[in-house]
């Protein structure tokens, strides 16, 4: 059951970009995130594919656990192609009926929508989740923001607390689904019946998930203090971050690629 | 005056929790009150006592976790209570607390072991290689790379006390760290601390509930109401009859062994409980004299049951999770008889949940079925229309339960289930009423909120809300896990007051005492495999340990030795039967010494 839930999981292996700087991938994540919502046209987001497809092989990312990245939000991308194609009105009409008009324009647009969202999960996780554990994400971003410590800004909590969020994912779908059963077992449904019905089934999970959740973190908390953690002030790193001069190339080559599937996809309007 | 620094002094502490912690509520009396306790450097002291005794609070003193509200803590000549020392303090005592995924901070192993002493400044190389020598110690190097949660439970325990080695403690405290584990595992795991305890000359202080666990210390101190109720070698404290009082009770061999001096008529001494060989050696002393009374018969206790009606029939299921190749459970034939106790014991991870996750449809059989027998004709777990119905036939109350409330109050919570049923009010009431009764729940409780209760009223709330369906069978997860030995045997009491007005129960666990004590039948599963279906008496005769690849319970290996000494001092003696309380086994080997009539009679 916790294979189900496959966003934000680290993926375990030894590939060219897992070995990259995760600050490096940051930034990379920052300008692709950017580029991804900037173009139009068929042939840059064909462009963009590509450079996404070279990513997936330099993280050894297979098809599996790139279908099981993306399948679940499959359905939030049809969701959003078929309000698109419903609520955009421009240009020629291919079908009319009473309130409902489709338009070969509405189409392209709802598919570039649709398409945007697939790829930002793809970047997301070939960048980020799949390649990078959460403590060094954590680091990176740590080491990003510095700076904003200067105006008293809590660069250190922050991150930790984003890597602990993140580790603790699994452990609270397994929760969830346990919770889940044991409703089941005393007359919860969860899937048939009145949207109120179902609202308020999800209330007997979310009641114990939230107490359950408090519990934890009050352990947890217990557990860093028993290890001594006392904030970022002295810490020393296992691994820490080096910035290499492939890591330096990598990041100047992708953002390179980057800008200009833009320019190419900014020319052909 | 000066410190010992070769002591941990607690010196009359006090300590309460605050009104605003969720820890008050169910202690409004200080959770230390005056206590005061002395460990020496290099022992193996254990902490015993009740659930919220007070016990977990003095380990965290000791970490200076807490802050003692008054009194002085004084760590190997360092005082707790001076601010610059309170790094070092706490630095040089590590703790291991009882729920895994709760300690691990690291999605990766190395990270999470690297945590401690990353948090100590230690620079590297240092710091690598302490990281590796914890990770070779426990036995987790080749899988550093590995995720964490891809870990068993005994696994996840090791990772923690690797986490605490790197920090190299001189103090580790075990806070129930093995509550959660099976017995190989929790072996496995006490053996590693205590051949690092040698190794590494480490102060080891651990919380249990398991007494024959507790035994392995030198020392022991019984916690009551935040105080010292008793202090001694395990020798010492296992000689006192006030144990209960204090939540707790002898290791199961001493019980039995006491029961024997009882019926024999002798007494035994501190010295007989220093080991099992002085044990066994005083009582075959004891067994073998002539002219022993013979005791009173054994009380009819259990009956065959496989001559009854069946109620629940599992066949050739078998069910692999989603992208695991390796089959959970694998062909399941059983039958549950009518009104049974039927036990299901094996390892954590052998398929015990998948198997009675598929007895309600909770999971729906893929491959085979689970069939239930009513009066109302048969119900096939395949069948969804069947759903509703086999829910109400067959109550799942899973490990933990107590996790799942969630009602403004306890009686809203039991009535849960009964909503989706066709119920008048009036009726409700009575249902409610009735399953709380059973499981031994006061109407003060009914309207106090599910969260102010105590552990062990929280779980006998979250019982009663699956009891309150009426279900013809129960099947209950490990009911009696994290229990205190008082509250596991009043929850053992509850199931057999079910059992006996005649609701089938499937029992889950891991504890083969408690198993072959308290169910008719069990049922052995081995990596998804049933290994065995019998009564005890059947699957634990002599000698079939290794066949089945279980351990015995623990009256039962103890038992056996001393049949094996009774056999060579009185040749000729014979057993009848075997019994799993200690009560029952002990008058079954006086009666056979008494009929043999002492070791001279050759």
């Amino acid at each position: 059951m916790l294979d189900k839930i496959s966003i934000g999981r680290y993926y375990p292996a030894h590939s060219f970009l897992h070995d990259t700087d995760p600050r490096i991938k940051t930034i990379l994540y920052a300008v692709y995130l950017v580029a991804i919502f900037m173009i139009k046209e068929p042939l840059a987001i064909g462009i963009l594919a590509a450079i996404v497809i070279v990513q997936l092989i330099l993280a050894k990312v297979t098809p599996g656990i790139l279908w099981s990245t993306v399948k679940p939000m499959i359905p939030l991308a049809l969701f959003i192609f078929i309000i698109n194609v419903l609520t955009i009105r421009q240009g020629d009409a291919i079908f009319s009926w009473k309130m409902i008009t489709v338009t070969w324009y509405g189409i392209s647009r709802a598919a570039i929508m649709s398409v945007r969202l697939i790829f930002l999960i793809v970047s997301t996780s070939v960048l980020l989740t799949l390649t990078t554990t959460p403590l060094k994400m954590s680091d990176a971003l740590e080491k990003l923001f510095a700076p904003l410590q200067i105006i008293k800004i809590p660069v250190h909590e922050m991150s930790m607390m984003m890597s602990i969020a993140i580790r603790f994912i699994p452990t609270l779908a397994a929760e969830t689904d346990k919770i889940m059963k044991a409703q089941q077992s005393r007359g919860a449904n969860y899937d048939t019946g009145s949207f109120i019905n179902k609202v308020r089934g999800y209330i007997t999970v979310l009641i114990p998930l939230f107490v359950s959740s408090f519990r934890r973190a009050d352990e947890l908390a217990i557990a860093m203090d028993a290890r001594c953690y006392r904030g970022g002030k002295g810490r020393t790193k296992l691994n820490p971050l080096k910035m290499t001069v492939r890591d330096v190339l990598t990041g100047i080559v992708f953002t390179l690629s980057a800008v200009l599937v833009v320019v190419i996809d900014l020319s052909l309007r | 005056m000066t410190d010992d620094p070769n002591r941990i002094e607690i010196k009359d502490v006090s300590f309460s929790y605050d009104i605003s912690d969720e820890n008050s509520t169910r202690a409004p009396r200080p959770a230390l009150d005056g206590i005061s306790v002395t460990i020496g450097k290099g022992s193996y002291t254990a902490f015993l006592g009740s659930n919220g005794s007070g016990k977990s609070t003095l380990a965290k003193i000791i970490d200076i976790l807490e802050v003692p509200d008054s009194g002085r803590v004084v760590i190997f000549g360092k005082d707790a209570g001076d601010d610059d020392l309170f790094w070092d303090i706490r630095s040089q005592c590590c703790c291991v607390f009882q729920n895994p995924d709760n300690q691990i901070v690291g999605t990766m192993i190395e990270e999470d072991v690297a945590f401690g002493p990353e948090n100590l400044g230690v620079p590297n190389p240092e710091l690598r290689e302490r990281v590796d020598q914890a990770l070779k110690d426990v036995g987790l190097y080749e899988l550093r790379h590995r995720e964490t949660m891809a870990l068993s439970g005994g696994q996840k325990q090791k990772l923690a006390i690797a986490g605490a080695l790197a920090m190299r403690p001189d103090i580790l405290i075990l806070d129930e760290a093995t509550a959660m584990l099976d017995p190989a595992s929790r072996d496995d795991f006490l053996a590693l601390v205590e051949k690092m305890r040698i190794e590494k000359g480490l102060t080891l202080i651990t919380i249990t509930h398991d007494m024959t666990e507790a035994l392995r210390c030198d020392k022991l101190v019984i916690i009551n109401k935040g105080k010292v109720a008793m202090e001694g070698s395990p020798e010492e404290i296992f000689m006192s009859e006030d144990l209960w009082q204090y939540g707790l009770k002898r290791p199961v061999k001493f019980n039995f062994a006491f029961e024997i001096a009882k019926l024999t008529g002798n007494k035994l001494t501190k010295e007989d409980l220093r080991s099992d060989e002085a044990l066994l050696e005083r009582l075959t002393l004891m067994l073998g004299k002539p002219g022993i009374k013979m005791p009173d018969a054994i009380p009819e206790g259990k009956k065959r049951t496989d001559d009854r009606e069946i109620i629940m029939e599992v066949k050739g299921l078998s069910y692999s999770y989603d992208g695991n190749d390796t089959k959970a459970i694998d062909n399941i034939d059983l039958d549950i008889r009518k009104g049974e106790v039927l036990g299901i014991v094996g390892d954590s991870g052998c398929g015990k949940t998948t198997l009675i996750s598929h007895m309600n449809a909770i999971i729906r059989p893929v491959t085979g079925d689970v069939i239930i027998h009513t009066e109302d004709g048969d119900l096939s777990c395949r069948n969804k229309k069947d759903t509703m119905k086999i829910r109400q036939n067959v109550g799942l109350v899973f490990q933990y339960p107590e996790y799942q409330l969630f009602e403004e109050t306890v009686y809203k919570d039991i009535l849960y289930g009964l909503k989706k049923m066709n119920v008048s009010k009036d009726e409700q009431k009575k249902l409610v009423m009735e399953a709380a009764e059973k499981v031994g729940l006061k109407e003060r409780e009914l309207n106090a909120s599910p969260f102010e209760l105590s552990g062990g009223q929280k779980r006998r709330a979250a019982m009663a809300g699956v009891l309150v369906m009426r279900p013809k069978i129960l099947v209950l997860d490990e009911p009696a896990s994290g229990l205190d030995p008082r509250g596991r045997q009043e929850m053992f009491a509850i199931i057999k007051g079910l059992a006996e007005s005649g609701t089938t129960i499937i029992l889950v666990s891991h504890n083969m005492d408690e198993a072959a004590v308290n169910c008719d039948r069990i049922c052995l599963i081995n990596k998804g495999k049933i290994k065995a279906v019998g009564t005890p008496e059947e699957l634990f005769e002599k000698g079939r340990s290794e066949e089945l690849g279980v351990q015995m319970p623990r009256i039962t290996r103890f038992s056996d030795l001393l049949r094996s000494r009774l056999a060579e001092a009185c040749p000729g003696i014979t057993f009848e039967g075997r019994y799993f309380e200690p009560e029952n086994e002990a008058r079954v080997i006086v009666a056979a010494a008494s009929k043999a009539g002492g070791s001279d009679a050759r």
